[in-house]
């Protein structure tokens, strides 16, 4: 099953074939055919590393234009805690928040404390619920596809807890209703993300029917305009700095269980996800509960779609983390109780997408592997990429699968040449 | 077990060298790779997985050098995991829960929880295990595709 819509895509005008997509995507779901990438997205996970990796503005973003906002009658901003690690380390988020709304939202609302409140709720899952353990955190959409379409073993592994930003979409929409007298789809909620599996995440939900958000606008896209409106001083009254330094850390890897009393946790980031998901599936890490993971490299402020370096980013947070002081802690026995009454749970199970088998049957499967096995030593094992395929064993699976030719290697060709020439060579002398 | 099991649809074997915790593990990956490859059910490649990475890290830990054989039967999923190496004196023992002989090093690296062997058989539907003192190892296991 392939969504339709996408957070990402590939203009193939811009494409020159380059091959740089292709060789960054984490599950080799890119393949250069008749000229331009494209993506496979079955194999897809979302992560935006095609993105980052493209200098041709070919692999793009689809995050929501900034235009879609006149569809609705009041339209709000939630931005993601890294939207604060953007503008140096003495903006504090009430100027970011008062900026939002002087560059088209008519309000901007902030989820530090919803943060929070999910870090808890997290712990308090960790303490009470229902194994297998560890439990892997939901709030990086590309691992939760990831564990999706490679590791479906650890599906029941996912934390059943929905994200912060879906939680805070959900009681905004109602509660801005009410308070306004407006019908819910009047109300326009957009999350400032820093990536593109927020975006496509809010188009094809994973364990959520449908997104509370109606679209995503990108950190990177928005960024200028604030630049703008945070010359302009705010009202005084807005000033009052009211956001929750332990939501705030979210922004970072490690910040989602830097808050959690339970320290049987572990923070994995970037390519590490993958070798800590090979082992888990393999019974290890017993003795962790609680999974934090990033496919970027640092977590949220790492993101494709931001604007400020990662380690810039980061001193950013750690200084406006202590700049609030200490956390006024969430009602504990509150959490527990809204964890009990499924306040916090995820709508619907998660399903594996598992990846397509080499055949039909086990018998034909292990026929093509048995084929794909033989094709290995033919092939230079240079992974080049110039075939299309990232690396020499991904041409031989879809060589197999009926995708693509031998001939689509050119080494092979050029040794096919350099005969054809000898021999050509030999005939005249 | 039946000794004279039907011939395999595939073999793969996968050599392991001991003490190379740099590439400890990587086996089971590689066999896990091959198992979703062919589509074989997450439940079945996760007990199949759990039993293969203990044997491969056992191997690391304790054997000269080794091999896993992995093999596709239509009923099953089969490995043999044969070792060169000091071999284990009294197998009941061994295979009792929580016995170890792990050293420092090795528990440092989150094994030698006593867990290995039990757990393989656990995760397995057929497990056997031979050993000669001074000679090496071979432990056998298998997980019905049915």
């Amino acid at each position: 099953m392939t969504p339709t819509a996408k957070g990402h895509f590939i203009e193939p005008a811009n494409c020159i074939a380059c091959m740089a997509c292709t060789r960054a995507c984490p599950t080799r779901a890119i393949r250069v055919r008749d000229g331009h990438a494209r993506i496979r997205y079955e194999l897809c996970i979302d992560c935006g590393a095609c993105v980052r990796a493209c200098q041709y503005g070919a692999a793009r973003a689809a995050t929501t234009p900034p235009s879609h906002l006149d569809r609705f009658e009041y339209t709000v901003a939630v931005p993601s805690m890294t939207l604060y690690a953007q503008f140096g380390r003495d903006v504090v988020p009430s100027r970011i928040l008062h900026a939002l709304t002087q560059v088209g939202f008519d309000s901007a609302y902030d989820i530090s404390w919803t943060c929070e409140m999910l870090a808890g709720a997290t712990d308090a899952y960790v303490n009470e619920g229902r194994g297998p353990w560890p439990k892997i955190s939901v709030t990086c959409p590309a691992v939760v596809r990831l564990v999706q379409v490679r590791y479906p073993g650890l599906i029941p592994n996912l934390l059943p807890i929905e994200t912060p930003r879906e939680v805070a979409g959900r009681l905004l929409r109602r509660r801005l209703s009410a308070e306004l007298g407006l019908a819910p789809g009047a109300i326009g909620i957009f999350f400032i993300t820093p990536c593109t599996a927020i975006m496509d995440s809010i188009l094809s939900p994973v364990g959520l029917q449908q997104s509370y958000f109606d679209g995503a606008l990108s950190i990177a896209e928005i960024y200028g305009p604030l630049l703008r409106a945070l010359e302009v001083a705010p009202p005084a009254d807005t000033l009052v700095d009211e956001i929750s330094p332990r939501g705030l850390l979210w922004a970072m890897a490690g910040g989602e269980t830097a808050g959690m009393r339970n320290s049987n946790t572990m923070t994995v980031k970037g390519p590490d996800v993958q070798y800590v998901f090979d082992r888990l599936e393999a019974g290890t890490f017993q003795s962790v509960d609680f999974i934090e993971a990033y496919i970027c490299p640092d977590g949220c402020i790492s993101g494709g779609l931001t604007v400020e370096r990662r380690c810039a980013a980061q001193r950013n947070v750690q200084h406006i983390a202590k700049g609030l002081g200490a956390s006024p802690a969430v009602g504990e026995e509150r959490i527990r109780r809204l964890l009990r009454e499924d306040f916090f749970a995820t709508e619907e199970e998660f399903k594996a997408r598992p990846v397509q088998p080499l055949g039909r049957d086990l018998r034909e499967a292990v026929a093509r592997q048995k084929e794909l096995e033989a094709l290995l030593p033919q092939l230079p094992g240079k992974n080049c990429a110039a075939c299309g395929a990232p690396d020499c064993a991904t041409l031989a699976e879809d060589v197999v699968r009926g995708e693509a030719s031998l001939a689509d290697c050119v080494f092979l060709k050029i040794e096919r040449l350099e005969g054809d020439l000898r021999a050509q060579e030999g005939r005249v002398s | 077990m039946p000794t004279d099991v039907a011939e395999p649809l595939l073999v793969e074997r996968f050599p392991i060298r001991g003490g190379d915790y740099e590439h400890g593990g990587e086996a089971a990956t590689r066999i896990k790779a091959i198992m979703r490859q062919l589509g074989v059910d997450p439940e079945i490649m996760r007990r199949l997985s759990i039993a293969n990475f203990e044997a491969e890290m056992n191997l690391v830990m304790y054997a000269d050098e080794g091999c896993m054989e992995f093999q596709v039967h239509a009923d099953a999923v089969r490995v043999v995991v044969a070792d060169r190496g000091p071999g284990i004196p009294d197998i009941e023992l061994a295979m009792q829960e929580g016995w170890s002989t792990a050293t420092p090093e090795m528990r440092a690296r989150g094994f030698g929880a006593g867990l290995g062997l039990p757990n393989m058989k656990r995760s397995s539907d057929e497990f056997e295990i031979s050993s000669t003192v001074g000679a090496g190892t071979t432990v056998r296991y298998a997980v019905y595709l049915a």
